[in-house]
C-alpha cells in the first residue's frame, strides 16, 4: 500500500468529539470553554474538570500556541505516516497542550519555546487534519 | 500547568503500620528460554501458563502448601476468576492489578485483617502473541486515552510517549543524550552478571549514541524488551512470615500519589516530569518507615524506558532537581556505582515484566541470593514507579 492509498488514522470517536471534527473540517477548530470558570477543555468532555460546571460552549480558538516538546518517528507503524515525521506537543494559547504535527519543517534544537500558527492539513485520504507551522 | 493543582505540601501522609507484612515466596519462569523458544516461532505457554508456572515455584521458594493462601492478586493480563480456577484457589478476600499496586493492596488487605497470606500471580504471553502497544488499537487504550487519542497525528507508541518527556526534560533540566546513555549501559552492566537475562552483551557509550533512534530522542537501547513469562510472589503478616520462613523480607513502607489532571494531552509528564506525585509518594513511604533516600542500598525503577530513571532520581529524592545528569555521570548506578539500580538489568535488559521481575529483584538482593551481582549487605530497597502518572514508593527490608 502507498501513500496516496493509506488511510489516515481515525480519531477516537467518544460521546462529545464529533463538534471538534465538524470545527475542523470546516477549518475553524474549535473546543469547549467552561461558561462558569473560562477553562478550555482538550480533549472534549462531559463537564469542565476545573469547576465541574455542564456548561460547556464550543469556542473558536485563535489559532495561536507554543511548542513545548517535539519527537522524530523513524519506524513505519501506520501506513499514513512513511518516516521520519515528526510530532510536537502544543500549548495553546488557550491553555491546553495538543498533541499534533509541525508543517513544513522538521522541529530541532532550538523548536521549543517556538510560536507556532495552526493551518488545516488535507491528508492524501482527504481527511483535514488540525496542524502547526511556525508562526 | 494549565489547572490548578492541589499544594502537596499540604496532604499528611497518613498513619499506617511499617513492617505489617513481608514476602515469604517469589518465583518467575525461565524467560532466557522461552525468549529463545518465541524467536523460534514457539508458543511456550499463555499468559495462564506463564502465571501458574511462577506460582508453583513461589510455592516452592516459601516452603508453603498452596492451602495456606487465602488472598490472590491476578496481574492485569489474565482473568482474575480463570486464573484463581487454574491455581485452584478459593480465597477469602481477592483483586486484580498491575505490580506495585498488588503489593500495596496486598499490604492493605493484610493490614485489615482480610487476608493472611496472599499470592500474587502475574503472567504475559505479550511476545507470542504479538501484542501490540502501538497504533490505533493499542493495549491499554481502553483505561489510558493517551494511549490512542493522537493517532490520527501519527502519534500512538508508547515510546513517543516517553520520547516527549524526555525532549522537554533535556531542554528544561540541560540533560544530554549521553547522560541518558549511562543507564542503557550500567544496566546492561548489570545484566552482564544476570544468568536470568535475556540481554547480557555489554554495550558502551560509544554503542548507545551510534544506535539508531527508534523515536528520537530514544534510541533502541533507550526501550524495554518484549518477552513472555510470568511473576509470583506470596505476601504473608508479618507475625506468620515469621513462622513461616527465617528470611522475610518485610514492607518497611508504601506512598502513592497519582497526576490525572491534564493525562490525555501529556502534561504531567511533559510540564511536570511527575516530579509532584513522584515527592508525595517518596514523603509518604519514608515517614512510614522512617527511612530516607540515604538509608537506601539499592534502587529499583520501573524502567519501560530509561527516561524513567533520571526523573526517579530527581523525584524521589536521591538528588536535587536537574541534578540527574550530573548524578549519572560521576555517582554512577552501575555495577561499582554509588547508588546500584536495577540491578538485574531491569525491563531494557533482563525481562519485561512490567514491574513484577523488579519485585523479586528487590527480594533476592535482601535475601544475598544474588550470585555476581550482588550488592553487598544490602538492608533496604526502595522499588518506584510512575506508570502512567501513578508514583508509587515502595521501601522493602531485612
Amino acid at each position: 500500500m502507498n501513500v496516496i492509498d493509506a488511510k489516515s488514522p481515525r480519531p477516537v470517536m467518544g460521546l462529545y468529539d464529533q463538534p471538534l471534527w465538524e470545527s475542523v473540517n470546516a477549518r475553524g477548530m474549535k473546543l469547549q470553554r467552561c461558561a462558569g470558570c473560562g477553562n478550555w477543555l482538550y480533549p472534549p468532555g462531559p463537564s469542565c474538570p476545573s469547576c465541574l460546571s455542564c456548561e460547556l460552549v464550543w469556542t473558536p480558538l485563535s489559532g495561536r500556541g507554543r511548542i513545548v516538546s517535539w519527537v522524530v518517528f523513524h519506524r513505519h507503524y501506520l501506513p499514513a505516516y512513511p518516516p521520519p515525521y515528526n510530532a510536537v506537543a502544543v500549548r495553546l494559547e488557550e491553555g491546553p497542550t495538543m498533541i499534533s504535527n509541525l508543517e513544513g519543517a522538521m522541529p530541532g534544537e532550538d523548536s521549543i519555546g517556538r510560536a507556532v500558527r495552526l493551518v488545516y492539513a488535507t491528508m492524501p485520504d482527504g481527511m483535514i487534519l488540525p496542524r502547526w507551522a511556525l508562526a | 500547568m494549565s489547572q490548578n493543582t492541589t499544594p502537596r505540601a499540604a496532604r499528611h501522609p497518613s498513619p499506617r503500620n511499617k513492617r505489617a507484612a513481608a514476602v515469604v515466596g517469589v518465583g518467575h519462569t525461565d524467560w532466557v528460554e522461552d525468549w529463545k523458544r518465541c524467536r523460534n516461532g514457539e508458543r511456550p505457554n499463555d499468559s495462564y501458563g506463564y502465571g501458574l508456572g511462577a506460582f508453583r515455584n513461589a510455592l516452592a521458594d516459601a516452603k508453603i502448601s498452596r492451602d495456606e493462601v487465602d488472598g490472590l492478586i491476578a496481574g492485569p493480563t489474565t482473568a482474575y476468576e480463570r486464573l484463581g480456577e487454574l491455581a485452584g484457589i478459593d480465597p477469602r478476600w481477592g483483586g486484580q492489578a498491575d505490580a506495585v499496586l498488588a503489593v500495596s493492596q496486598a499490604v492493605m488487605a493484610i493490614e485489615a485483617g482480610y487476608a493472611e497470606v496472599v499470592a500474587l500471580i502475574y503472567g504475559n504471553d505479550q511476545r507470542s502473541v504479538g501484542t501490540q502497544y502501538g497504533g490505533p488499537d493499542a493495549m491499554g487504550g481502553g483505561a489510558f486515552l493517551s494511549y490512542v487519542y493522537h493517532s490520527p497525528w501519527g502519534f500512538t507508541s508508547q515510546g513517543a510517549l516517553y520520547a516527549l518527556t524526555l525532549q522537554s526534560y533535556k531542554h528544561a533540566r540541560g540533560f544530554t543524550e549521553a547522560e541518558m546513555g549511562e543507564v542503557s549501559v550500567a544496566q546492561r552492566g548489570w545484566s552482564s552478571m544476570n544468568p536470568n537475562a535475556i540481554m547480557r552483551k555489554p554495550i558502551t557509550l560509544d554503542d548507545y549514541l551510534g544506535s539508531a533512534f527508534v523515536c528520537e530522542p530514544l534510541h533502541l537501547f533507550d526501550y524495554c524488551l518484549i518477552n513472555d513469562g510470568g511473576v509470583a510472589l506470596i505476601i504473608a503478616e508479618a507475625e506468620r512470615a515469621k513462622r513461616m520462613t527465617d528470611r522475610p523480607v518485610f514492607i518497611e513502607g508504601v506512598g502513592r500519589s497519582d497526576l490525572n489532571r491534564g493525562a490525555t494531552s501529556l502534561e504531567p509528564r511533559i510540564d511536570q516530569f511527575y516530579l509532584p506525585a513522584q515527592q508525595e509518594a517518596a514523603a509518604q513511604s519514608y515517614a512510614v518507615s522512617g527511612l530516607g533516600p540515604r538509608d537506601m542500598d539499592i534502587l529499583q525503577v520501573y524502567d519501560s524506558f530509561s527516561v524513567h530513571v533520571p526523573l526517579a532520581l530527581e523525584g524521589y529524592g536521591y538528588c536535587g532537581i536537574g541534578e540527574a545528569g550530573r548524578f549519572l555521570r560521576e555517582s554512577r548506578i552501575g555495577p561499582g556505582g554509588k547508588l546500584p539500580t536495577n540491578t538485574s538489568g531491569g525491563h531494557l535488559s533482563e525481562t519485561y515484566m512490567q514491574g513484577w521481575a523488579h519485585q523479586i529483584e528487590c527480594v533476592r538482593q535482601l535475601r544475598g541470593e544474588c550470585g555476581e551481582r550482588q550488592v553487598q549487605n544490602a538492608r533496604h530497597v526502595h522499588y518506584t514507579s510512575d506508570v502512567a502518572g501513578k508514583c508509587f514508593s515502595v521501601i522493602y527490608g531485612r
